[in-house]
């Protein structure tokens, strides 16, 4: 037989596979080491890794992060239950902490620290997520091919004259789904339907995973305008500061519903095994340094009255939001889901 | 014959019987979940998604399966059939695509061909200032990349069956004066047939599954749409629903091409052959063969690896090369070599009894065991952690769990070279050794295994290499702190961060190297 001196026999293979397989036992994780906490973030690894860094660096405390999607996340909470190895869950949305919380995922907080920073507005009603930054939904546009006063709404996108013109996120965001949830809210769902089939047949294939590649589609002139969150864009401008794009503050005209608010929030998970240590990164959160990076580092609008906004970003002051609860967002989101699902959004 | 069969009934058909249960579990989930949905989830679907994303998915599968073939097998057939410098160096090159993971490729190509990119530069200057290239985002985008990724799995096949082909039949043809295209066309390709099938049934079932190129190039697949679904959604039925579609598909392009090898079974009579002549071509001919072959490997190897190195070397990707990288090197390759290792374990009683008992209780098992691949990566992984969770919670959290799912996942691909192994091998050679004295043992170790090892390390190699590239079920079971290079690149790639996304995407590709190395070794080519 030729063929057995080169090459391992099959019995050597076999035997190996079952060390291989053995080995594969020592990788079960050990428990986390208790000044050590565990994050389940939905926000981009990007956004979020320096800020939890500097928590790092502060306390000592080491932090073990598994990024993901948001509605993802809480799906496999729901699955883990309590034997998750999580502490906290950090979401790019309300809607989906107050999914989480109605789900029985949180803990309820009772912090004197996070009350007198972040307003009651932001907070759920038992604190069992707090609010950290807020963003808002706007309309990126290419300076070179659209003038800022063609648009005012977010609803003009629907307009036929924007064909092949515009990019959107997935349906599968949470900000886009959050969004809608606001336009049903405030314009009732035949006009939202309306709207978002017309966005469907305006984007086409211009449907996006990230928000990023809409602001870079729009800056390269692939596409006039695009809806984002507001930071992406002036992350953006921030590493290229050339780029032919800006921002539109949508629907701040006279009747109009104010632009579309979201925030991005921590809560502490119910099972959590490190509730000190959780605590601790939730007051370094809402703390005037942590609530610091959000706005430098992020570009997005801390929510701490004393701490300002990066000065690139439009005054907090100078426009309106719109008036539906954060809270709110989750009771409308099934039905905000069928709705984008009938029109048969990407 | 009746003592052989009596003796191989009850312990390996009872192992046999027992995996294909536990492979079946993530189905059986997935289906009840779908069929016990509301109705008007059903109905709301087939009105607005389903037509349009079957449509899709058959559509891009087709065109792949037809790409793939022609690819396949004329590359296959030029490296083995004829003589030219550097065959040996082509004959292994091009299996190299196969370490290139299609969201690799994609994300290469959606810069190459992009909005602006240098493809779209360059035909600027030749047609003019308005003129564009076609989409990456797009169905031609799309077929493209996945036929550039995965042809190697009906060249490796095709190759192989090429090798191991008795060239008896062959010159029998042309010696009763059968010209060589009609010797090729009556005697050889019918005699490639059950390996092309094969190949060509791993890639549907490659395509059909994909999502990692799919999401990049924004080319709406079933697949594509349930992970949409899962990572959106809060329930799953409706990710549940376009699964089980998912399953059906790829069951009919299954069965057909069983139906169709059932067809043309072929056995060899003895282990050792000559090797095929090969014809020798004029430079001309070498030159075009050469050319032929330097096209598909750069496009789908050289050009895009030279990008990755490129990219690697930029500050900015320089900058991402610290301790946690070995992490992530680490966690691929143990993780690879487990599920390999753990798919091969399983998947050969299986192959095995197939083939050699084909009741329809074995054949069962055997198709039992091709559902996870057709379940998407993401379906399978929430299968198996809800599963995991109500069953055995002790293991949740580990990596064991991400090793099931693998497996599961990536068992058609290792039996899609352990059955044809098994097929060519006629079970005469084992009953000659039972009769003339060797136990069951040692049948197996001197007679099957050693016959069958080439099919075995395929299957391994197979194995390892996709789960090394696997994205979705990772994606969604990774232990905390468990990330791969997959993840690494995914996380950087699908926010268009070329440059930090190319480390870990070319150490993938050189991990894989080695891997693929063994897969073309002469040492144990068809011996």
């Amino acid at each position: 037989m030729p063929f057995v001196c080169a090459m391992p026999t099959v019995r050597q293979i076999i035997l190996s596979s079952v060390i291989v397989l053995c080995a594969a036992w020592t990788f079960v994780p050990s428990a986390p080491a208790a000044d050590s906490l565990t994050v389940y973030s939905g926000r981009s690894e990007r956004l979020i890794k320096p800020v939890l860094d500097a928590f790092t660096a502060t306390t000592g405390i080491q932090i073990e992060l598994l990024s993901s999607g948001t509605t993802e996340l809480v799906n496999r909470l729901k699955a883990e239950g309590d034997r998750t190895s999580a502490d906290l869950l950090i979401t790019n949305d309300a809607g989906s902490l107050e999914l989480a919380r109605t789900a029985g995922l949180l803990h309820p907080l009772n912090m004197r620290e996070v009350e007198r920073a972040i307003p009651a507005q932001f907070r759920a009603s038992d604190n069992a997520w707090v609010g950290l930054s807020g963003r808002f939904w706007i309309i990126v546009y290419n300076t070179t091919m659209v003038k800022p006063d063609q648009v005012k709404s977010l609803l003009d996108l629907a307009d036929p004259k924007w064909k092949d013109k515009i990019a959107i996120p997935n349906s599968g965001s949470e900000y886009l789904q959050a969004g809608v949830s606001v336009i049903r809210a405030t314009h009732g769902d035949e006009k939202t339907t309306q709207f978002l089939q017309g966005l469907k047949i305006n984007a086409d294939s211009q449907v996006y995973q990230k928000s990023s590649q809409i602001v870079d589609a729009v800056a390269k002139g692939q596409v006039a305008l695009g809806i984002v969150n507001h930071y992406y864009v002036y992350r953006h401008l921030a590493a290229q500061p050339g780029a032919p794009i800006a921002v539109i503050m949508p629907d701040q005209h006279e009747g109009g519903m104010g632009a579309i608010m979201n925030v991005a929030g921590v809560g502490i998970i119910k099972s959590a095994k490190h509730l000190d240590s959780a605590k601790l990164l939730v007051e370094f959160l809402v703390a005037q340094a942590g609530q610091k990076l959000f706005a430098d580092l992020d570009k997005e609008y801390p929510l701490h009255q004393d701490v300002k906004a990066d000065p690139a970003l439009a005054e907090r002051k100078s426009f309106r939001a719109a008036l539906v609860p954060l809270s709110k967002l989750a009771e409308l989101r099934e039905a905000t889901l069928t709705l984008i699902e009938q029109v048969g959004l990407r | 014959m009746n003592t052989i069969r009596h003796q191989l009934a009850s312990p390996l058909q009872l192992v046999v019987l027992a995996t294909a249960g536990i492979l079946l579990l993530p189905l059986g989930y997935v289906t009840a979940q779908a069929l016990s949905a509301d109705p008007a989830v059903w109905s709301r679907l087939w009105a607005t998604r389903i037509p349009e994303l079957l449509f899709n998915t058959v559509a891009l599968a087709g065109s792949v399966s037809i790409i793939t073939l022609i690819l396949g097998v004329s590359t296959a057939w030029l490296v083995t059939r004829v003589e030219f410098p550097g065959r040996r160096l082509w004959e292994g090159a091009l299996v190299l695509p196969l370490a290139m993971p299609t969201y690799v490729l994609a994300y290469v190509y959606s810069y190459l061909l992009g909005f602006g990119g240098p493809v779209e530069h360059f035909w600027q200057l030749v047609a003019g200032p308005q003129a564009r290239v076609f989409s990456p985002h797009s169905y031609w985008g799309a077929t493209l990349v996945m036929a550039l990724d995965t042809f190697p799995f009906v060249y490796l096949l095709s190759r192989s069956a090429l090798l191991s082909m008795n060239v008896s039949f062959e010159e029998v043809a042309r010696a009763s004066g059968v010209s060589r295209l009609s010797t090729l066309w009556r005697v050889t390709l019918p005699l490639m047939r059950p390996s092309i099938a094969a190949g060509i049934a791993l890639v549907i079932l490659y395509v059909v599954s994909d999502f990692g190129a799919v999401s990049l190039l924004r080319y709406q697949t079933l697949t594509y749409a349930v992970f949409q679904q899962m990572t959106g959604r809060s329930d799953n039925t409706a990710a549940s629903i376009l699964s089980l579609l998912l399953v059906v598909l790829a069951l009919i392009f299954l069965i057909t091409e069983r139906w169709f090898r059932q067809r043309s079974r072929f056995y060899q009579t003895t282990g050792r052959y000559r090797s095929p002549q090969r014809r020798r071509y004029g430079w001309l001919g070498s030159i075009a063969v050469t050319g032929y072959l330097g096209l598909i490997v750069g496009a789908a190897f050289a050009l895009p690896t030279s990008l990755l190195i490129q990219w690697s070397l930029s500050p900015e990707a320089q900058a991402t090369l610290d301790s946690r990288f070995f992490g992530f090197v680490w966690n691929s390759g143990i993780l690879a070599a487990c599920a390999a290792t753990g798919g091969v374990l399983i998947g050969l009683p299986l192959a095995y009894l197939a083939s050699r008992r084909p009741t329809l209780l074995n054949l069962g098992c055997l198709q039992a065991a091709y559902a996870g691949y057709v379940l998407p990566g993401p379906v399978a992984a929430l299968a198996v952690l809800v599963l995991f969770t109500k069953l055995a919670p002790v293991f949740y959290g580990s990596v064991l769990i991400l090793i099931v799912a693998y497996v599961i996942h990536f068992l058609p691909a290792g039996l899609q070279s352990l059955e044809p192994a098994l097929q060519q091998m006629s079970p005469n050679l084992e009953e000659v050794a039972r009769t003339l004295g060797l136990g069951m043992r040692n049948t197996w170790q001197r007679v099957t295994l050693p016959l069958i090892r080439n099919g075995f390390v395929v299957a391994w190699v197979l194995m390892f290499l996709q789960t090394m590239k696997e994205l979705p079920a990772t994606l969604l079971l990774r232990p905390v702190g468990f990330d791969t290079l997959a993840i690494r690149v995914w996380m950087e790639a699908s926010e268009e961060y070329y440059q930090l996304a190319a480390p870990s995407a070319l150490l993938i590709v050189l991990l894989s190297l080695p891997a693929l190395a063994l897969l073309v070794s002469k040492d144990w080519r068809a011996a």
